[in-house]
Order: C-alpha cells, then structure tokens, then sequence
C-alpha cells in the first residue's frame, strides 16, 4: 500500500507530468505523419530520456509507443498510408470507410477500441504478470515456428483478391527477409556484395515504400479524388458505444488474443492486429462485407494490437526479453536509468513498477481526449489539395527513413519499394501481404531451424508437443481454407461457362 | 625595470609575433561527433551516450551520439574509419571489428583506427537452468567431455558471434573439437536465456549482465567467467581458472577510437579526457549498475587489447571453421 | 502499370527459380544440417509454383474487380507513362544530392518539382517549397537532433 501511494507521488511529479504531455503529442503527430514510423519515434526519444529522471525518462517512452500506435491508424484510414506495419492489416477497410464519408466512425473505432485495448492489456500485465510470463517460458522455437507461419497464413484468410496473389506477395516478402546475414547460418544471402544489405531489409523504408511513395506514384496518374463534401467531422465518438454492444464478443476476443500474442516474445503488435483481423473476418457474421468499410474488423484488430503492446511489457519487465524493437528500446533505457528488469523491480523498487502501471493507464485514458484532437487536426487533410499533401509526403519519406540509422541507402530502399508496390497493387497483388512476410520471416526461418538443432533433425516434436500441435491444426486449417472453398465452389457448381467463375 | 638585453626582446617580440600562427584553436572548438555502430538503446549506445555526455562536461563542446547502424556493424565502423582525422569524428569500435575480416565481411581491421581508449570489457559467463545439476563449472565440464560431440546444446548469440567463439575458444582449451558443443543460432543473449530457462538449451555462453534478469529471478545460475579475474558486479562467480585450472579468458571491449591518421596532438588531447571519464563516479556507477566490466586501457593499451582479441578471435574462428581469410 | 496475369506469373516464376537455383549454392554451415539455402529453396519453389497457378489463370475466381480510377487530366511535366516515376526518381535525386547541396536546398527542389508534377500552381509550390523543408528541418535537426547536412544553405539556427 505504501508503494502504491509512493508511485502515485512519483507520477504526480511535475517533470514526469510534462514528459508524459509532452511524449503523448510527440507520439501522436509522429505516428501519423506518413513516412515515420512508431519504431523512428522511440528510438529518436532515446537522447531525449538521458536528461529525464527514471520515471519521467520511461513514461516517455511507454506514452509515445502507445500513442505512435493508435495514430498510425491515422493516415491509414485518410490517405492509405499505414504510419505502422499492425496498420497495415486493415487500412484498406479504414480507407473504404472513408470513401463511404465513414471517416469519422472509422476512426473513432480505432480510437475507441485502441484505448479498450490497451486498459485491458494493462490490467492483464499488472494481475497476470507472473501467470503471462510462465506461458510466455513455456513456449519454445517449435511453438513460436507454428506461431509464425500461422501468422503468415492469415494473410489468405483477409485477401480480398485472388487468394494466390496474396500468397504469392508474402512469399516474396519471405524472400525479401532472406536477404543479409541476419539468419541462423550468419551467412550473407542475396546481398550483391552490397555492405548496406548485410543487415537485410528493415521492414519500416519497405512499409513506407509500398504504402506511401507507391501512393503518391498513383496520384500523379489518377485524376484527384472528388472532395467529401465540406461538412463538419461529425462527433468521433458517437458511435463507439452502439459498436462496442453490437461487437462485444469481437471486442474481447481482439483483446484475449492480443494479451496472448503480446507476451510472446517476438510477437509483437503487427502479428497482433493480423492475426486478429483475419479472426474476425473468419468468425463475423457478415464476412462478404469486410474489405467494402465495415467496422468489426477495425474494433478486432485496433483492440488486439494496443493490448499487445501492453502485454509485450511483461517479458521485458520480468526478464528483459524484448518483444519487438520497441520493447528492446525501452529496455535499454530501463537499464541506463537503473531499473533494471528483473524481480528487483517487484521486490525492491515496486513503488517504480506501479508508477509504471499507472503511467500505461494514465497514457491510454488520454490518448482519447488528445486523439480527437489529433483527428480533427489530421481530418484537415482531407480538403487540402493533394498537390500540396503528396510533396510533403516525398519529403517525410526520405528524412523519416534516413532517420532511425543515419544511413540514406534506408531511402534508396524506400523508392525502390516504392516502385515495386505501385506494381504490385497494379496488378492485383496485396502489398500488406509484402510487408507481413517482410516481418515474419526471420521469426519463421529462425524458429525452424534452432528447433530442427534441437532435435538434431527430428520434425516429431514439432506435431508431439501439445501446443506445437494445436497451433499446427489450426495453421493447416488457415492454409487450405481457400483450397476447400474453390473445391466446394466446384462441386456445387460442376459446370462453369469458360473464364467465369460463380461465388 | 631592468633593461632587457636587446637579443631577449627581440626573441621575445619573434615570439610574439609567431605565437597566433603557432596557436591553433585548441581542441574542441567546435561540436564532436561520435558514431556508434550499434543500434540506440543497445549496450555499446549506452556506453557510447553516457561518454559523449561526461566529455561533454569535461571539454565544454557538445558530443553528439550518432548511431550508424546497418550491415552488422560494418557501415558504422566504416564510416568511423573513413572520416577526417580532425578530432571531431571519432566512434565506438567494437570486438566485432576484430572479426568481421576474418569472415571476408569487409576490408577493414582495426588497423585502420587510432585507438583512444579502451573503455569497457565484458567476458562470457557459463549460465545453466537453475534445475539444472551441475553445481560448478567443472561438473559442467566433465559432461561436456563425457558427451558425444554435438549431444549438448549451447547458445548466446548469432552463428559466429563472439559468445560463439568463446565456446569455441574454451573447449579447444579444454583439449576439445570447436564444434563438440551444438552451437543453436540466436538473435541476441535474451532468446538465448529464454530458451535455457524453457528447457531447451544445455547451458548460455552470453556475458552475465545480459543473462541477470534470470539470475535475480532465480531462474539461472552463472557458474563461471571466462575473464582474468571476477567481475566487480558479480563477486560470487568465480574465474574459469579459479574454477577448474583452465585458463581461458576473452572479452568483448568496447573502444573509443579516431580514423587513423590522428595527429598525436590530439591524441594527447582526447586519451587523457577518456581517462577522467572513466574514472567518474558518474561512469563507474553507471557500469556497475549494469554489470558491464570496468576494464580501462589507454591508447596504447586499447591497441594491444583490439591486437589480441585480433588474434585470439582469429584463431576461434579458424577452429569454427568460420573464418575466410 | 498493368499487366497480364501472364506476364506477372512468368516473372514469379523466373524469380522463384533464380532464388531457389542461387540459394542452392549457398554453402552449409558446420554445425546446422539444414542450411542457409534451405529456405531461399522453399521460398522459391512455391512464389515458381503460385506464379504457374497465377499464370494459368488458377484462382482467378477469387477476383474482386478493381474499381479503376480516372486518368488525370492533362497537367504540367507531362511525361507520360514516366510519370509514376516521378516519385522515386525524386528519392533518388534526394540521396545523390542531399550531402553535397545540403538539406534545405534539396528538399526544396523535391517539393517544388513533386508539387509542379501534381498540377499545383506556382503560387502554392514555390511557398511550400519554401515552409515545408524549413519546417521539417527545425523538427528534425532542432528537436530531434538528427544530423541532417548543411551544405551550400546551412540553416539559420
């Protein structure tokens, strides 16, 4: 009791206030600004937090992510550019809705739910930490390879085109992330003798690539859009609670399976929002409606992927096991200000580890307040003149790329992705597929292949181990759904007319 | 006053005249850059920060911390190498410069910088689940020699990292194969602990302070370092050679270095200021807090460590089977 | 620009096979039986297998036909179908020039150009040209201490 009071004195502190004001509209703005990511922001924070005390220092780094976050749904929803890969699921469905002039209950939902998600994931840290963390123990490589690849498989499950074509984009993503030496073997594929390749291909400038430049490639060859009528952004919230009845059962089950994936570590708020998407879309009533702007895939996924992100903090809380990059910051800042990870920070400075908790709470509940107004701010961009936005969009792309690493091959990464999208999409083939391989698959490679030293070659374990089956049933399952669903269309309808197809 | 003998005024009046051609500006007049080729929020980025703020202190110019990441290193540790020996770009070089050649990886050596300072050494542990039997490092390695080659499992880091070589470098000390232990590739010391603690590793071969979240959680136990003597944050691990008579130690340093080339003027500027760096309070808690070892060497002593580790590293991945060159 | 389902299947195909044939000559690694060529194999055998399938028409069922988007309307630069390069061309332009000429002066010329290319007037491209590269400058160098290079027009602060 005395450490909780301690903790709420150590947050009431005017320096930690301010960092957690000032980080918040930090995150916000630069999640949404197209061409910088959630990852560019936090690492950017780290000069920052060397000046701040410990808990101001932290409360930096947990508003901004957070906040990064939600907001990359931002320009997502407005102008097709997701500002984080976990956008990148359903920005199509968010920009559908726009196009409907649902931009607002679009958002709100993203909004809404995203703060949901993160309370619940906040309170599953602070109850179930230890509980979260032995299942976290608990899952080896050949867990985490079904893991993976069913996260892959989910890109099937939501494509809106030919099933093939989604498949055939995230193989090329895996491809992508074979290039360099970061793989087991530590041998350089693919790298052309190119030193800059010898890390790989980061996922953020071919994020960026795909979605942005190959989005400004297509306004100069599209007429603009006709302007929404200028009318007033309705209230964002208005809807939310008539969604968060009709969609409770969804609502949960984003948050469970975000908590869930969280913790894992290396599993993080892309694989999140992905694999709750494609959930939701399996499990809906009304499955033939996602991808045209319906918002139950946007309550799933916006829940799944704030909750994940904070259920990640419990391996790098407990044992400074990073969940993703993000996470691998913020532990590194936790170590240079003293509180290091570990069951220190429950016994000893456990007047910190709730000022923590009550920083995750505090960021989540005025992430709506300052949300709103960071989506009313952003709505502006939608009757500005697209010859003024795209620029800026250019320029964003570079410096934000060239940012993180002080490195410009990052932007040379970013055009050529940016070619590569706008061809893809062009021709049908999902590009959010792209960027999911892109991430996966080192997750995928590096999980087969320990498990397989493991073994000393043996596959059984990868079918024996209980869990390792489950997520194996369900992987196979994700994989041939499309397969079944074209042999049930062929046996129902034995005789199609040629180059046609009935649904 | 005494009349100066006309010869003294005029030397004196020589001497004034020449002195604002003699005087350069001293170093620094102006902001240093120091490029880390590791990642923010990574450990050499820490070391890397806390540094460039003391010498800030100390010199009165601002240092600014510019992570140069990409290629495993390589791009950062090039662009330290390819800057102006002018004293205002100067870098974190670590043991990975010491390897990265051997691997046909790059041109570069660490002949190519002018060392400063070393700043930092940290040495493997031998970490095991904390259910594990083995009590002390030498019942460990009874089993290890007991085994059949490839039966156990071991990990830390990447194929090829330096933890890997340590292993290497350990059982050929200890009349062993390189590769009598399965080395399972990892992405970093935290997967590695994570898997020991999981039950599917047989022992970590990673340095301690990435292994300690485990250790306070009682879910670990170091049994060993393979350093020259025990770690100032760690007095209850003993030295390999304490422990079992073998005498094998290594360590991956962290060095403050210039391009090569650095006018020895500066050299005489910068090396002291490492010096009163290190020897803050503000810089020894620090590293303690972290458990990152504090081991000091000036420039010269930062070349005979980077000359060994060369060496040394080279002669781990030759019996690896890792190296190219 | 759009291809046929032909076209794009062929290429999925060659570019399965040169990953798989070039991962195949990737050598093993003491210690790890299955190797570093064991995935670019996978790999490229299924994109050669999915570009067949696409190739041959397979799956095509599934389509959800695009809504396609008007043409623009004739603008400045005109440049035809070399428009959509416009974009990268200007990235590219951005990473050869931006050390020599120095942040602001480059990224005004990306602004500027990239405006022009989207039909904008002059009265709005040379301002923006102007605001946007300050602007982000002082976020970025200022707030954010990224060093971004002086060049010819070193920024005021």
């Amino acid at each position: 009791m005395h450490d909780l009071l301690e903790a709420f004195r150590l947050v009431a502190a005017p320096d930690v206030l301010v960092a957690i004001l000032a980080s918040a509209i930090y995150g916000l703005v630069v999640g949404s600004l197209p061409g910088l990511s959630a990852t560019m922001a936090t690492a950017l924070l780290v000069p920052v937090t060397f000046w701040l005390s410990p808990i101001a220092a932290i409360a930096t780094i947990i508003t901004a992510s957070a906040m990064a976050i939600f907001s990359g749904d931002i320009p997502g929803c407005l102008l097709r550019i997701p500002g984080t890969p976990a956008s990148a699921a359903y920005t199509d469905e968010a920009y559908a809705m726009t196009r409907k002039g649902q931009a607002e209950m679009a958002l709100g939902a993203g909004l809404w739910f995203s703060a949901i998600g993160g309370i619940v994931g906040t309170l599953s840290l602070v109850l179930m930490a230890p509980l979260l963390a032995e299942m976290a123990l608990s899952f080896s490589t050949y867990e985490y390879f079904w893991l993976a690849f069913l996260g892959l498989m989910c890109a099937t499950l939501v494509a809106r085109s030919s099933p093939i074509k989604a498949i055939a984009s995230m193989l090329l993503g895996l491809l992508i992330s074979c290039i360099g030496m970061e793989n087991p073997a530590g041998t350089p594929r693919f790298t052309f003798g190119l030193t800059d390749l010898l890390g790989g291909i980061e996922p953020i400038p071919a994020l960026v690539g795909v979605f942005a430049v190959s989005e400004v490639m297509r306004a100069m060859v599209t007429a603009e859009p006709p302007k929404l009528p200028k009318r007033k952004f309705g209230s964002i919230l208005a809807n939310q609670w008539m969604l968060t009845k009709k969609y409770q059962w969804p609502m949960w089950r984003g948050n469970i399976i975000g908590i869930i994936i969280g913790v894992l570590p290396g599993a993080g708020a892309d694989m999140a929002a992905w694999v709750s998407y494609a959930m939701s879309k399996r499990f809906s009533k009304e499955p033939e409606k996602f991808g045209t702007g319906h918002p139950e895939g946007l309550v799933e996924a916006g829940a799944s992927n704030n909750a994940s992100l904070a259920s990640g903090w419990v391996p790098s809380l407990l044992f400074g096991i990073p969940g993703d990059t993000i996470t691998a910051i913020a532990i590194g800042v936790l170590y240079m200000k003293g509180l290091n990870p570990g069951p220190t920070l429950f016994t000893e400075r456990a007047s910190s580890m709730y000022a923590l908790y009550i920083i995750f709470i505090i960021a989540n509940i005025i992430m709506i307040p300052l949300g709103i107004m960071m989506i009313r701010a952003a709505s502006v961009i939608l009757r500005a003149p697209r010859a003024g936005v795209m620029p800026v969009i250019i320029l964003l792309c570079a410096v934000g790329s060239y940012a993180t690493g002080n490195n410009l091959f990052a932007v040379v990464l970013v055009g050529l992705f940016g070619m590569l999208g706008f061809v893809m999409e062009k021709n049908g083939y999902p590009v959010a597929a792209l960027v999911l391989g892109i991430v996966m698959g080192s997750m995928v490679e590096q999980s087969f292949i320990t498990s397989l030293i493991k073994s000393d070659g043996d596959v059984m374990p990868f079918f024996e181990r209980p869990v390792s089956a489950v997520l194996a049933a369900l992987t196979f399952s994700a994989l041939l759904w499309p397969v079944g669903v074209w042999i049930w269309n062929r046996i129902r309808h034995p005789r199609l007319p040629a180059g046609g197809a009935t649904g | 006053m005494m009349t100066l003998p006309r010869r003294t005024l005029l030397g004196s009046a020589a001497g004034l005249i020449a002195a604002p051609a003699l005087a350069q500006p001293k170093w620094p007049n102006r902001p240093v850059q120091m490029l880390c080729p590791w990642a923010a929020g990574g450990g050499t980025d820490a070391v890397a920060r806390i540094l460039a703020a003391l010498l800030e202190k100390d010199l009165g110019q601002p240092f600014n911390v510019v992570n140069r990441t990409g290629g495993s290193g390589v791009v950062g540790h090039t662009a330290i190498a390819q800057a102006a020996p002018d004293g205002y770009t100067i870098g974190t070089i670590t043991s990975e410069i010491c390897m990265l050649h051997w691997q046909g990886l790059t041109e570069l050596t660490y002949r190519n910088y002018t060392p400063l300072g070393l700043m930092n050494s940290d040495a493997p542990g031998i970490q095991v689940n904390a259910s594990a039997p083995y009590q002390d490092v030498k019942s460990l390695a009874d089993a290890i020699k007991a085994s059949a080659p490839g039966k156990l499992k071991a990990s830390g880091t990447g194929q090829g990292g330096i933890w890997h070589l340590a292993l290497a470098g350990w059982l050929n000390a200890m009349g062993l194969k390189a590769d009598h232990v399965r080395w399972v590739p990892t992405n970093g010391a935290a997967p590695a602990m994570q898997d020991l603690v999981a039950g599917g590793l047989d022992f970590t071969t990673c340095s301690v302070p990435e292994a300690r979240a485990m250790l306070d959680a009682g879910r670990a136990r170091s049994l060993a370092v393979m350093a020259p003597a025990r770690i100032g944050a760690f007095p209850n691990i003993p030295t390999l050679k304490e422990a079992m008579g073998v005498d094998y130690a290594v360590g991956a340093i962290r060095v403050v270095a210039a391009p090569a080339g650095l006018p020895a003027d500066l050299v005489a500027a910068i090396a002291p200021a490492l010096k009163r760096a290190y020897d803050t309070k503000e810089y020894q808690d620090f590293m303690n807090s972290r458990g990152f070892g504090l081991v000091y060497g000036d420039a010269a002593g930062a070349e005979k460590a980077l000359a060994a580790a060369d060496l040394s590293l080279g002669n781990a991945m030759k019996a690896a089977g890792l190296a190219k060159a | 620009m759009q291809l046929s389902d032909r076209v794009t299947g062929a290429v999925l195909i060659a570019l399965g096979g040169a990953a798989a044939i070039f991962g195949a000559r990737l050598p093993a690694v003491p210690g790890q039986d299955v190797g570093p060529a064991a995935f670019p194999m996978l790999i490229g055998g299924g994109l050669a297998l999915c570009g067949g399938l696409i190739a041959f028409g397979i799956g095509h069922s599934f389509e959800v036909p695009e809504e396609g988007d008007d043409p623009a309307p004739p603008g400045s630069l005109h440049l035809g179908r070399l428009r959509p390069l416009i974009p990268t061309a200007l990235l590219f332009f951005y990473v050869l020039a931006v050390e020599r000429l120095g942040f602001l002066p480059t990224a005004a010329v990306v602004v500027l150009l990239a405006a022009i290319a989207l039909g904008a007037r002059l009265r709005l491209a040379i301002p923006l040209a102007i605001i946007a590269p300050l602007c982000v400058h002082l976020a970025f160098y200022k707030l954010l201490r990224v060093p971004l290079p002086a060049g010819i027009l070193p920024a005021p602060w």
